[in-house]
């Protein structure tokens, strides 16, 4: 314990220096303006960034990428609460009770109690984070193929058993991601897979590219569709007065808080994300609430507990990406992504091999939320006022440097054209409510994937039990099975408890 | 909706089976001596994949005959599809304007376009924009994180002057 404290320590003081502080001031910046516009979002906003910080340190690299989803995770509840604008996915339960709040005057309070919200959900994910990830490093040292195939299992399982998506169509998903990262190459054999003789199809597709397309393109054709209302209430400034009412607030409001940062904790934990957690708390605060009848009018909780795990799922995301190499959200596998392109394999050897990377990360992580808060909470109104650009100069722009982007992750122009191609299927697949983050998820681990399933199998020489072997793998195996039959389980629970009856 | 549901799950199903093909193409089983061959995965995964949507094709034309498509809430809603297409065809434009001219200038054309027969934005404004900000993005990556982006074609003729 004593060690961790001291790592941490020697972490945040390699996050303070000067050119890694001032590359965390310009990822929150550029992440706040991600986060505020609708259409470009925390996965993507950093899969754009990914080719500029080849050219940097592998830690400030990580600092920038993870500044931009500390900045965005802030910045989606701006345009929450002054325009009825969700700038990210995960601020859209924000809006339930933030903007009527922002209409009755009261636009300084509501964002205050957001970022407050935010910033007590971000400690508490990053507490986690630097006391946990080593422990589950250290034990995570003993996992072999296939135990590390069945962490996977259980990763896919829950988006299927918890997502709450139509089954089908999530399993669905997650074998299309599978199959895309299983375009090109084989590494094991050196064939040429689902290439059908095209040259193109060699190099196989990039999942930034595909995140660019999903989550990029494909949110801009929605908003155009949707058309882009702006419904602007007051400027968005906030006082003094306003922070010390939010402080009091959220004292009053402490069970909503700490619902909230619990919900996100665990549903960082569990791969699932931003958005889903907030809507979950938001629901779980309104049940457990006394004034239930106030919610949707402006009721602060209603503003707490989905900021509040919004952000704490964001970072606590970041501990299964740390420890197991399995990151917890779309943008945490995007984040994965960059630390690849360093080298740097996530899993537990990363704690051990590159300690000091680590504990600057979590560092930075610590720091990175902490100047996030000032930032925002001192810029708002600015930042709100960059969603008075017109649209019709800003989403070109975006459509050009998503281009960008996508054109520098490996300099190569086909991936412009899938990302056209990917743009399409993500309207489409948002349309059609097929879940989107487990297709990146599962593109992303793919290649790890298949080869923790063929070491094992080779390890047993071909005998598939090998896969659900004690003491590690079976438990994982089970409750992955558990977990995926979860609606079905407690469904035929329900029932019999009703035909017990009361009594 | 039902409708494109319907389609997208076929169009999924049909590339399932594209996938299965390749992989028993590649030696799916248990090669001796060797291992499990290049396409055991994407067996498994292509069967996967025919399994959930054959699932959900049959139970969407089970819904389809019974109720049809009386109260079903359009793909694209009304008058939603203009803008999209302003959207998606411009952007492709682009793209392939990009081979030709190099994704600068390709964006120079698009942004101006857009902004102007989208946007109906002043000329100043819109030459303003579409100018400087191709311009920016060529020196932060070309220049100072030295990423060649995409010259085109023609990309040894025409280049900025710095």
């Amino acid at each position: 314990m004593a060690e961790n404290f001291h790592n941490l320590m020697m972490g945040i003081s390699v996050s303070m220096q000067p050119y890694n502080f001032m590359i965390a001031m310009i990822g929150l910046v550029l992440g706040v303006i991600v986060g505020v516009l609708p259409g470009l979002g925390g996965a993507n906003g950093v899969a754009i960034l990914i080719p500029l910080t080849v050219a940097m340190q592998p830690i400030s690299g990580i600092i920038l990428l993870a500044s931009i989803y500390w900045g965005a995770l802030y910045g989606g509840s701006i345009t929450s609460i002054l325009f009825n604008i969700p700038g990210e996915p995960w601020s859209v339960a924000t809006t339930f009770d933030g903007y009527p709040m922002a209409k009755q005057g009261h636009a300084g309070r509501a964002l205050v109690l957001s970022f407050f919200s935010h910033f007590v959900g971000a400690v508490l994910g990053v507490i986690m984070l630097s006391f946990f990830a080593p422990v589950i490093a250290n034990f995570a040292l003993r996992f072999g193929p296939a135990e590390i195939f069945s962490v996977m299992v259980l990763t896919f399982s829950a988006f299927v058993g918890l997502g709450g998506k139509d089954p089908l169509k999530t399993c669905v998903s997650i074998f299309l991601g599978f199959i895309l990262s299983a375009v090109g190459m084989d590494i094991v054999t050196g064939q040429l897979r689902l290439t059908f003789g095209s040259i193109d199809l060699m190099g196989g597709f990039n999942f930034i590219v595909a995140v660019i397309g999903l989550f990029g393109l494909g949110e801009i054709f929605l908003t155009v569709e949707e058309g882009l209302k702006l419904d602007s209430t007051a400027g968005g400034k906030v006082t003094f007065k306003d922070m010390a009412w939010g402080v009091k607030e959220l004292l009053i409001e402490w069970k909503s808080l700490l619902l909230g940062c619990v919900i996100g904790c665990w549903m960082g934990l569990k791969p699932g994300g931003a958005t889903p957690a907030s809507f979950m708390a938001y629901g779980f605060a309104k049940q457990g609430h006394k004034k239930s009848q106030e919610f949707g009018h402006g009721a602060s909780a209603g503003i707490i507990a989905p900021e509040a795990a919004a952000h704490g799922a964001g970072t606590s995301a970041a501990l299964p990406m740390i420890t197991l190499g399995i990151p917890g959200s779309p943008t945490m596998a995007v984040i994965m992504g960059g630390l690849m392109i360093f080298g740097l394999l996530p899993g537990p050897m990363l704690f051990r091999e590159h300690a000091d990377f680590v504990w600057g990360f979590i560092g930075s992580c610590w720091i990175g939320n902490f100047i996030g808060l000032v930032v925002v909470l001192a810029f708002a109104p600015i930042f709100a006022a960059v969603l008075k650009i017109r649209f019709a100069i800003i989403m070109p722009i975006i459509v050009y440097v998503c281009a960008v982007g996508a054109y520098a992750v490996n300099n190569r122009m086909i991936d412009i054209y899938y990302m056209i191609g990917f743009g399409v299927v993500g309207y489409l697949f948002k349309k059609l409510d097929y879940p989107l983050a487990p297709l990146v998820l599962a593109l992303v681990l793919g290649d790890m994937a298949e080869s923790a399933l063929r070491q094992a199998l080779l390890i047993s020489g071909g005998n598939p039990i090998v896969l659900f072997q004690p003491p590690i793998a079976l438990p994982i195996m089970v409750a992955a099975i558990i977990i995926f039959f979860w609606p079905t389980i407690s469904g035929i629970i329900k029932k019999r408890r009703m035909k017990v009856g009361p009594g | 909706m039902r409708k494109a549901n319907l389609g997208v799950a076929i169009f999924l199903f049909l590339l399932g089976a594209l996938v299965m093909y390749d992989s028993v193409r590649l030696g799916f089983r248990w090669q001796p001596g060797f291992g499990p061959g290049a396409g055991y995965l994407p067996f498994y995964l292509s069967l996967g994949v025919l399994i959930c949507t054959g699932i959900f094709i049959v139970k969407q034309i089970r819904q389809l005959s019974k109720v049809g498509i009386v109260g079903d809430k359009r793909l694209i809603q009304e008058g939603g599809l203009k803008p999209i297409l302003w959207v998606l065809l411009p952007s492709t434009a682009m793209v392939i304007l990009t081979s030709i001219l190099g994704l600068h200038f390709a964006a120079f054309v698009f942004l101006l376009f857009y902004m102007r027969a989208v946007g109906k934005i002043g000329w100043l404004e819109c030459s303003l924009v579409s100018v400087l900000f191709p311009i920016l993005m060529y020196i932060v990556f070309d220049r100072l994180f030295l990423i060649p982006l995409p010259d085109g074609m023609l990309g040894a003729y025409i280049k900025l002057p710095f």
